[in-house]
């Protein structure tokens, strides 16, 4: 029998994940470099800032030894400027994740990262090794973890946040937009094209959704299922009439 | 689909009308009347799993006749007749599917396998997303502290059927957990 787990992360297991986000801190005490699994902690001197990952910071956060500066993204604007984005300008899509990281060169010119490393295999652009969620991520862009990272930050370091109690405001306001425009997406489905367009689809919503989006999915494709395999039969049919007979060995071809 | 699928045997078992092509003595009481055999012509309701095979069956194995008969003729189930297609596509949301059917989508998927129905499996499709749209939203809504009581779609969600069911379950399991997490994140 099957495993009882669902497939696919869970929402629990996400937020998880979403604790290797770095983000960006000012210390209020001195403390050494630590080494860790995931390499050396940067040594904190007060007042400069640093990045520590999530967990970290939240462990620093809580024992009054730093401050966790929230993401430009996370700000009452930029959230006011999305919550636009998705209602007015772009009622179909979600809005766009943001771009790769670009880097001046000094010159009034920007780079992206890979141009400056020698290896560019050695820079890997993903969650979570972007720097989606620290002082310097662009903001008006919500980053793939933005969910589970705005509800911790509101939930733990709220008094950091400037304009805390709009901010929560408008990430239900997102979140509901958000799920209802995952709900509608359903319906390019109709004509059979089995192709669902995620682009900017956050980490916490994929997981929420995935049971119903897979289901769906899977639905669609057991309703067009004979009228898939006729339509083959005379793919075949035709192909054999024009080719002069082919092997029925290359049926697995499209 | 698994062998233990109670899903699946439940549709195997859904009533499909047949035409007898042949008498058959002592099957009268199809047709509640013992006393006399089952006419030619006469339509019964068989299970799917029978039905299907005595109308693919050959009557004479050793012909190769392609002509020859087989036993019934198959016809579409009541669910999937004009009467409910016509409404299906005026407007998905307000038939209630499980009153057509408990397993409807199951139904229509094994019927259009023995049918050539474009028509009908497009139907299917377009009520399938139309309404998955309100089952998400229902799945989304259930539960709520807001809405205990008075749910406007009630009507809606007992009228869906097995597939949607699931789908409202799988649903609804996501959106719990996400909103379980984001209870639990301010504990700890």
């Amino acid at each position: 029998m099957a495993l009882p787990l669902p497939t696919g992360l869970v929402p629990t297991e996400v937020a998880f994940l979403c604790e290797m986000e770095m983000v960006t801190i000012v210390p209020r005490q001195r403390l050494e470099s630590i080494t860790l699994l995931s390499g050396k902690t940067p040594a904190l001197r007060p007042p400069h800032r640093a990045e520590l990952p999530l967990w970290l910071a939240l462990l620093l956060k809580k024992q009054r030894r730093a401050n966790i500066v929230p993401p430009p993204w996370l700000l009452p604007a930029s959230l006011q400027d999305l919550v636009n984005q998705e209602t007015n300008i772009d009622p179909e899509a979600f809005s766009p994740p943001p771009p790769p990281p670009m880097r001046s060169d000094g010159y009034g010119a920007a780079h992206s990262y890979t141009q400056h490393s020698t290896n560019p295999a050695d820079v890997v652009l993903a969650p979570p090794f972007l720097p989606s969620c620290t002082q310097g991520a662009p903001s008006g862009y919500l980053p793939y973890h933005w969910l589970e990272m705005a509800e911790t930050l509101l939930a733990h370091a709220a008094d950091d946040i400037p304009g805390a109690a709009d901010a929560r405001a408008l990430l239900r306001d997102l979140q509901e937009v958000r799920a209802a425009k995952m709900r509608g997406s359903t319906r390019h489905l109709e004509g059979g094209g089995g192709v669902l367009n995620l682009r900017g689809v956050g980490a916490m919503e994929l997981a929420e959704s995935r049971g119903f989006v897979l289901g769906i999915v899977d639905g669609v494709r057991k309703l067009g299922a004979s009228v898939e395999a006729s339509r083959r039969e005379e793919e075949e049919e035709e192909r054999e009439g024009g080719g002069g007979g082919g092997d029925s060995d290359d049926e697995m071809e499209f | 689909m698994s062998y233990y699928d109670v899903d699946a045997i439940l549709t195997d078992s859904e009533k499909v009308p047949c035409k007898f092509e042949l008498e058959i003595a002592q099957l009268g009481y199809l047709d509640n009347d013992p006393a006399q055999p089952l006419k030619t012509g006469t339509t019964v309701g068989l299970p799917l799993w029978l039905a299907e095979l005595l109308a693919l069956a050959n009557r004479a194995p050793s012909s190769s006749d392609e002509d020859a008969k087989s036993f019934v003729s198959l016809n579409l189930p009541p669910a999937l007749s004009n009467e409910v297609m016509s409404a299906l596509k005026a407007d998905p949301r307000a038939v209630p599917l499980r009153d057509q059917s408990h397993n409807f989508y199951g139904l229509g998927t094994r019927m259009l396998d023995l049918f050539e129905e474009a028509e009908i499996c497009a139907i299917l499709r377009k009520t399938f997303v139309t309404r998955a749209a309100d089952i998400a939203l229902h799945a989304r809504k259930a539960g709520g502290a807001e809405d205990l009581g008075a749910i406007a779609g009630e009507d809606f969600v007992r009228g869906m059927e097995e597939w949607e069911r699931l789908l409202f379950k799988n649903a609804h399991d996501g959106v719990k957990g996400t909103k379980a997490w984001m209870e639990g994140v301010k504990k700890h």
